[in-house]
């Protein structure tokens, strides 16, 4: 089954990369078995956000890069505004990276 | 910093990954638990300290944990197992077993996934440079290289343009390809042209060179750079101007193949049957073998001694006409030639290229997600991601949904 490694990207996924390269480095770990880590990390991590986040926010902002290559979209918005319920956020420069939500039902 | 709904997300994620790998590590000779525990703490730390999860970690909420699991960050353990005992009870927590590690950012090993996704930096573009290359030289790899000098003397003929010709003809004024050139040694012009030969071979052989012969009163070739060994003493072949007739009076001339004054004479008996069309030997260097690749390089024509790089230029019509588009773009090329007087202003562009870069993770403000819809009208776009994790202000925020309005 595909995943999709966008997710490693995030802080738990950095931080799940890095424990595992220094585990491979000092060879407590084969590769192999970090690589079923973070795909097994991929699938973990887009179930949860499935199942157990039910937050919607709302973002606008000024477009300043749009780029569609390899089915996946990356904005690079200025002054962005985040809205939700719970909270507001403002931030001069934001970088969104979305992949094709269709792609994981194929 | 985190709130606790993302927290326990992923305390939560944190759990169900160690869980589902436990088997990869405990059978078929994997490391052991103790190696997985050590991966689970090592990544809880971490998080703590990246700010992501709230410590203490309060598994307790996370699952029915057996009673007395403390709520310090233990190493997890299965759910399905009873609580083991002391052994593990004991394991020291991740800080104790690690010293504080300096955080520093290993390389990101470039572990392969399942899916390819683009990696974090960049999407899997195509190098411009490779993927435009091919269309902005129109120069078949095949072409004929003519080294600018001679060819240009190839074409001087007064400035008249070379295309000409009929379609599927090469210019009359450019040397063909002549793959014949090859297959026979060079006769000498000066030798009595034998009949019989030269009815078996008139047809077979076309003649290379001839020096002398190109020079024609109507001025299209000036042949006196070419080696005299080229001297045969068969016909020599001709094919520019129109209405090429066989003469007989090939016959006649050859053996006078010296006197090139005859201009008409000389045109004519040298065309047979207008199938010699690669039959005007080259020498200016390498002659591409199919006489069609001569006809699909037009960018031949750009060797006339202007090294014409302007990429802008796809498509090459009449040389002509690229000797008219060239004076254009030199203008602009001299003021970058004086270095010293006027910068190339090369670096304009690097302070925007370091906005992007030169952000470090804590500031870059980042958006991971899947999307449902794109979609623009005019130069407002609009997007529904889902599925997403925030990273902003130094906070991780999780959506399940969300709407984006840009403005480009």
């Amino acid at each position: 089954m595909a995943t999709f490694e966008l997710y490693r990207r995030s802080t738990i996924g950095m931080c799940l990369t890095e424990t595992l390269d220094e585990m491979v480095s000092s060879g407590v770990l084969s590769p192999e078995l970090a690589i079923q880590v973070l795909v097994q990390f991929d699938k973990s991590m887009t179930e949860a956000l499935e199942s157990q986040v039910k937050s919607k926010v709302s973002i606008k902002g000024h477009l300043h890069t749009y780029r569609f290559c390899d089915n996946v979209w990356t904005f690079i918005l200025q002054d962005a505004q985040l809205k939700s319920e719970d909270f507001q956020e403002n931030v001069g420069h934001v970088k969104i990276v979305a992949c094709d939500s269709k792609l994981l039902t194929q | 910093m985190a709130t606790s709904s993302t927290s326990n997300v992923y305390v939560h994620v944190i759990e169900d990954v160690v869980s589902k790998v436990r088997d990869e590590f405990i059978n078929n000779g994997g490391p052991g638990d103790s190696v997985l525990n050590e991966l689970q703490g090592l990544w809880e730390l971490k998080m703590m300290q990246a700010g992501a999860i709230l410590g203490p970690i309060d598994r307790s909420a996370m699952h029915k944990a057996a009673p007395g699991v403390p709520i310090t960050p233990n190493p997890v353990h299965d759910l399905n197992v009873p609580y083991e005992g002391t052994e593990e009870y004991e394991t020291p927590t991740a800080d104790l077993l690690f010293p504080p590690t300096p955080l520093q950012t290993p390389m990101q090993t470039p572990l392969p996934g399942t899916a390819r996704t683009p990696l974090p930096g960049t999407a899997q573009t195509p190098l411009p440079g490779t993927a435009d290359n091919s269309s902005f030289y129109n120069i078949p790899t095949g072409g004929t290289p003519i080294t600018p000098n001679e060819y240009s003397s190839a074409l001087d003929n007064g400035g008249v343009p070379e295309m000409k010709g009929g379609a599927g003809r090469p210019s009359p004024y450019m040397q063909p390809p002549s793959p014949w050139l090859n297959q026979r040694p060079p006769l000498d012009v000066n030798i009595a042209y034998v009949e019989g030969r030269e009815d078996g071979e008139r047809g077979a052989s076309h003649q290379p060179t001839t020096q002398d012969f190109f020079t024609l009163p109507s001025g299209k070739r000036k042949r006196e750079d070419f080696p005299p060994q080229y001297h045969t003493g068969g016909y020599i072949p001709q094919q520019d101007g129109a209405g090429d007739v066989l003469s007989d009076d090939l016959e006649v001339i050859q053996g006078s193949n010296t006197r090139y004054d005859s201009v008409n004479s000389n045109q004519q008996m040298f065309v047979l049957g207008g199938k010699l069309s690669s039959m005007i030997p080259q020498f200016d260097g390498p002659i591409p073998d199919p006489y069609d690749d001569v006809l699909s390089t037009p960018n031949i024509y750009n060797y006339q001694g202007v090294a014409n790089e302007d990429y802008n230029i796809v498509n090459t019509p009449a040389p002509n006409e690229i000797q008219a588009a060239t004076p254009a773009p030199l203008p602009l090329n001299d003021t970058g030639d004086d270095d010293e007087d006027e910068p190339l202003n090369e670096d304009d562009d690097d302070e925007l290229d370091d906005v992007d870069q030169g952000e470090d993770l804590n500031t870059t403000h980042l958006i991971l997600a899947q999307f449902d819809k794109v979609t623009r009208t005019k130069s407002r776009w609009k997007c529904t991601l889902k599925d997403g994790i925030m990273h902003i202000n130094n906070k991780d925020i999780l959506f399940n949904k969300a709407t984006g309005e840009f403005d480009f």
